[in-house]
């Protein structure tokens, strides 16, 4: 880690009591509009004139409290990153997928999207969490560039003998600077990356 | 498997979450209750024996996982679903190896609560992850 460990762990600390707060608000909206979806349901002979104005809301509360769940465990696992277990290695599978969510709303400003597939096994790296998704989220930033339409940038994982490996592919229609690699390259200790001209490779450590 | 014959402790300091949730799951049949910290859960457990106990992990005063710990030793055969946050599976696990049916993560999906609570019951012992 760097000289600025403690600073992240404070960070880190104070945002995952934070989230746990977030995460009994979001609990209760939930059971609360799920109370009421039951009720109506019990209630499906009683006919109102604004029935269907309330399972539409409901509707969106639900769906809205799913996304804010996303949110909320890859803000907590971002949270987690400088704790002590996870200074030197993590997962890679689940840390790829949190890059995915937190990089959502960036994306999404460039009028592009994210598609994350998910693997079904653990991948784990000697790297640690805050340096893996420092390079993730910096990955995706920079396969976006300047912004597309209708674009979508592909984060996939590749297990390995030696290394596992995340590839970022830019959206279609855009071609971001290979030079700006440099600052994400600088982050990978015993890493490399790789850009062809069509995805870029992130080549991380397996932890043996 | 007849829902009514369920006993079920929800533990929370939530008090809006827990009083909801005991209401959504007495719609569906379920006798559960609620109280909203580790002491007064193990009061309840002496005193009425629940089957399965749903148990928030981090609540103020006793912990959920020491809460967890007093109620194997004295009450083995009870069921233990542990509440975690998102992406605090470290929780999730540590209450595994303390004897634990479960982890869920909060906000809670109804339907796999109601699906974990009768695999609990059905499970007649142990940790199904022994």
């Amino acid at each position: 880690m760097t000289d600025i460990a403690g600073e992240a762990r404070f960070m880190g600390a104070v945002t995952a009591l934070t989230m746990h707060e977030m995460q009994n608000i979001l609990a209760i909206i939930r059971e609360s509009a799920g109370l009421m979806g039951d009720i109506l349901k019990v209630n499906a002979r009683v006919d109102f004139k604004h029935r269907p104005n309330m399972e539409r809301t409901l509707e969106h509360i639900t769906t809205h409290v799913e996304r804010g769940k996303g949110l909320l465990e890859a803000t907590s696992r971002l949270a987690h990153s400088p704790d002590d277990d996870m200074l030197d290695s993590c997962d890679l599978a689940v840390h790829a997928r949190v890059v995915a969510l937190l990089s959502e709303r960036l994306v999404r400003l460039k009028g592009a999207s994210v598609n994350f597939t998910p693997v079904p096994a653990p991948l784990p790296v000697a790297v640690g969490a805050l340096r893996v998704l420092m390079i993730g989220y910096q990955s995706v930033q920079w396969a976006v560039g300047s912004g597309t339409k209708d674009g979508h940038v592909k984060v996939e994982l590749e297990p390995g003998q030696d290394f596992h490996i995340m590839t970022v592919v830019p959206p279609q229609g855009v071609t971001p600077d290979a030079k700006a690699l440099d600052c994400i390259r600088k982050l990978l200790d015993d890493g490399r990356l790789e850009w062809d001209g069509r995805m870029l490779r992130i080549f991380f450590p397996v932890r043996k | 498997m007849d829902m009514s014959t369920w006993n079920i402790l929800l533990v929370d300091d939530e008090v809006e979450f827990i009083t909801t949730l005991a209401e959504r799951l007495e719609l569906r049949g379920i006798n559960a209750r609620g109280t909203h910290d580790g002491e007064s859960a193990l009061k309840e457990v002496a005193v009425n024996e629940p089957q399965v106990i749903v148990l928030d992990v981090m609540m103020p005063g006793m912990k959920g996982l020491e809460v967890l710990q007093r109620v194997k030793e004295a009450h083995p055969k009870v069921q233990v679903v542990l509440l975690t946050g998102q992406g605090k599976t470290r929780d999730g696990i540590e209450g595994m190896q303390h004897g634990a049916f479960a982890y869920l993560m909060k906000p809670l999906d109804l339907e796999e609560l109601i699906h974990t609570l009768k695999d609990a019951l059905q499970s007649g012992r142990g940790n199904r992850h022994d």
